[in-house]
């Protein structure tokens, strides 16, 4: 399902709770792409410099600049746009009366959305771009979007205006830009999810409002799953913490320099480590069963965290590969 | 330092300051405390284990949340309905009392416009504006603006000896600083006037440029969203006409409150790069607003216990042995991974203190369940003040 996505669509827009780690994604949903042959551009929109510091570049400007290899990245700076925007529009006389930043401010709120119109409109306008001399063009565009809280007012902004506005160029563009998000075969929503309550109950509450605004959902990514070296031998745990004597014996046996309370760590650690696996399980069967069919990728917690193109190019490998953490939910143990 | 809290100070890897007799004190002396930091670290679970302990120690306590967690919100006994805090009596020990409340924005900017509003028919002239109901609902810092417009009104009360509120998870979550004014520039009378107000009720002589700006901008904005919203926005400003000033005080209000020193900030993050991250720029920020900056938390960490190192060709031998070995082997490659990962948290940690290296620091490790109950809120406080 994902490496056909990836392969297919033009526009994928990451969007999820706070924290649970969209840029992360977007980077590496992003570099899978541009591995299997497509020009890619990854673009942030919240003025973070959330992608130069996942790969570890300095900070990205309003210029496509490359990333990693096969990745551009660019960063559209909200209230640079609506400068741009505005100056277009003859508002300069009114900026030195007034100064910029209490010009935009006051514009998006005057209009509200009118500053994630010119966001939605910088991603159509990357995404349609025809190659042209002198141009950059891509194949796929990867959004890291507003999270879930926000996701549908800013991407539905140019109609949300577009309906008190009859007329203007917002109104043309609001057409072009919701052509673009409402056809499946273009484009796709991609949810971040945690193998915990909160997210996973905003990622279900998320589906269900993309769903609503007829915005094509694509697969959930579960981000930071724990992994799980026990499997079916996790249930001998609570007998070994009683009584380690086994545990000794191996040691012993093999020269391993190990006391009781030694092994008692180590044992309350893989307890403590089946817990949390079991909790993650959980919650991934809820969200399962709550998505009704929309296939869910998992994605390892990574050791180090998600720093620099490498840790991006692994992650983006797991995301392709049909290796453990594409695996169907095991039963309940 | 007290012999005490320098045994702690030197027991607590990576911060120079006991973050959790900080906290004690916080709890126990401030009227307010603020938790904030990027979404997803536990804020709201630990405002409110502060809240309880505060409340357990004999304090009678208020917690303002924004967005709680639905299990933590019915152990608390939330409800979204009344906008206005209830106690929370089942399980509270000691002799204090603790209240909650969930933050409505909308009800709350709507309570505020009628504070202000010279009568009913002012008041229900705005309510029922399109403008302004798409404003006080989607207008970015309304919601952090509003939670600090509660937490004012709260601590008028006088009901409470401390508050204690998370804050919403904004891209940058200090918006709330600039939200008074940021709301202010929006009602601002001269702004309106710029905007709608006919050239020629303006002025005359050095006004004339004005003028000219004036007639600009009016159809700038005519031409982007057409006339209608205009209109509306013209009778949102007619009809807000004298409630400035009500407006403006207010914000003032509660930005001195933010700033008194009987309020204290608690900066929450995760070991995550992006959550440490957050929290120095919220650490800066709040710094260069001489705002009183109490304790970082960083929950979520993940520790490793105590377990001599075993040489890899003995792993690798258990590794192929019989059953029991075997076990033994996976059982101390997982105790290796979790050292890896908590050494690459105390790293990031500790970059983070060196650049604000005056700010106590508490570390919550990991637990193994979540936080959905009172027990869980004390096991977190339990953690948060040790």
């Amino acid at each position: 399902m994902l490496t056909e996505l990836l392969d297919r669509a033009r526009l994928l827009v990451v969007t999820g709770k706070g924290g649970t780690g969209k840029t992360t994604v977007a980077g590496a949903l992003a570099t899978a792409a541009a591995r299997r042959g497509r020009r890619t551009l990854v673009v942030e929109v919240e003025g973070r410099q959330g992608l130069a510091a996942l790969f570890g570049r300095p900070p990205l400007g309003h210029q496509e600049t490359r990333v990693a290899d096969g990745v551009m990245g660019l960063a559209v700076d909200p209230e640079e746009s609506l400068r741009e925007y505005l100056g277009r529009y003859g508002a300069a006389p009114l900026a030195r009366l007034l100064s910029w930043a209490r010009l935009t401010r006051f514009i998006t709120a005057a209009a509200p959305g009118l500053g994630d119109i010119l966001l939605v409109g910088k991603v159509w306008e990357a995404t349609t771009r025809r190659p042209r001399q002198g141009a950059r063009f891509y194949d796929l565009v990867v959004l890291d979007a507003p999270p879930t809280g926000r996701i549908v007012p800013f991407l539905r902004a140019p109609e949300t205006v577009a309906e008190l506005a009859r007329v203007g160029p917002i109104r043309h563009q609001a057409e072009r830009v919701r052509e673009l998000l409402d056809d499946p075969e273009l484009t796709r929503m991609v949810l971040v999810c945690l193998p915990e309550e909160l997210p996973v109950t905003e990622t279900l509450e998320g589906a269900s409002l993309l769903r609503a605004a007829r915005l094509p959902l694509g697969p959930v990514v579960v981000n930071r799953v724990s992994a799980d070296h026990l499997g079916d031998r996790g249930g001998r745990l609570a007998a070994l913490a009683r009584e380690p004597g086994p545990l000794a014996e191996a040691a012993t046996q093999a020269g391993a320099e190990l006391d009781t309370k030694a092994l008692a760590v180590l044992v309350g650690e893989a307890r403590d480590q089946r817990r949390r696996v079991e909790a993650e399980r959980r919650m991934l069967r809820e969200l399962r069963a709550g998505l009704a069919g929309l296939p869910v990728v998992e994605l390892p917690l990574l050791l180090d965290g998600v720093t620099g193109a490498a840790e991006v190019a692994t992650l983006a490998e797991r995301l392709t590969s049909d290796g453990p953490t594409g695996r169907a939910d095991p039963a309940p143990a | 330092m007290t012999p005490a809290r320098a045994r702690k100070a030197r027991g607590r890897a990576g911060s120079k300051v006991a973050g959790g007799s900080r906290l004690d004190e916080v709890v126990r002396t401030a009227r307010i405390v603020v938790c904030c930091g990027s979404g997803g670290v536990g804020k709201t679970s630990t405002a409110a284990a502060l809240a309880v302990r505060a409340a357990e120690q004999g304090r009678r306590t208020c917690v303002l949340t924004i967005d709680p967690a639905r299990r933590l919100a019915q152990a608390l006994g939330l409800d979204l309905l009344s906008n206005s805090p209830s106690p929370v009596s089942k399980g509270l020990r000691g002799s204090g009392s603790l209240d909650a409340m969930m933050l409505d924005m909308r009800r709350t900017f709507d309570e505020l416009i009628e504070r202000y509003a010279r009568d009913q028919q002012q008041a229900d002239r705005i309510l029922a504006n399109r403008f302004y109901q798409r404003v006080s609902s989607t207008l970015a810092g309304t919601q952090e603006y509003m939670a600090m417009e509660k937490l004012y009104e709260l601590h008028e009360s006088r009901r409470w000896e401390l508050l204690v509120v998370d804050t919403p998870p904004t891209r940058s979550a200090l918006d709330f600083l600039d939200a008074p004014d940021n709301l202010n520039e929006l009602l601002d009378a001269r702004m309106f006037r710029l905007l709608i107000a006919p050239a020629q009720r303006i002025g005359r002589g050095y006004l004339r440029g004005l003028n000219l700006a004036t007639t600009a901008m009016a159809r700038m904005v005519r031409r982007l969203t057409g006339s209608e919203l205009l209109a509306e926005v013209g009778e949102f400003f007619a009809a807000f006409g004298g409630m400035y000033e009500g407006f403006r005080s207010r914000a003032q209000h509660v930005y001195d409150l933010l700033k008194d020193p009987g309020t204290q900030f608690v900066v929450v993050a995760t070991p995550d790069a992006p959550a440490l991250r957050e929290a120095a720029y919220l650490a800066g920020r709040l710094a260069s607003d001489r705002m009183p900056l109490g304790a970082l938390v960083v929950n979520r960490v993940h520790r490793a216990g105590p377990v001599p190192e075993v040489p890899p060709e003995v792993v690798a031998k258990l590794a192929a042995g019989a059953d029991d070995a075997r076990l033994l082997a996976d059982l101390l490659t997982q105790h290796q991974t979790l050292e890896a990962l908590a050494a690459a948290e105390q790293r990031r940690v500790r970059e983070l203190t060196a650049s604000v290296p005056s700010l106590p620091t508490v570390q919550v490790p990991l637990l193994a369940d979540d936080v959905h109950d009172l027990p869980g809120l004390r096991r977190l406080g339990a953690q948060l003040f040790a």
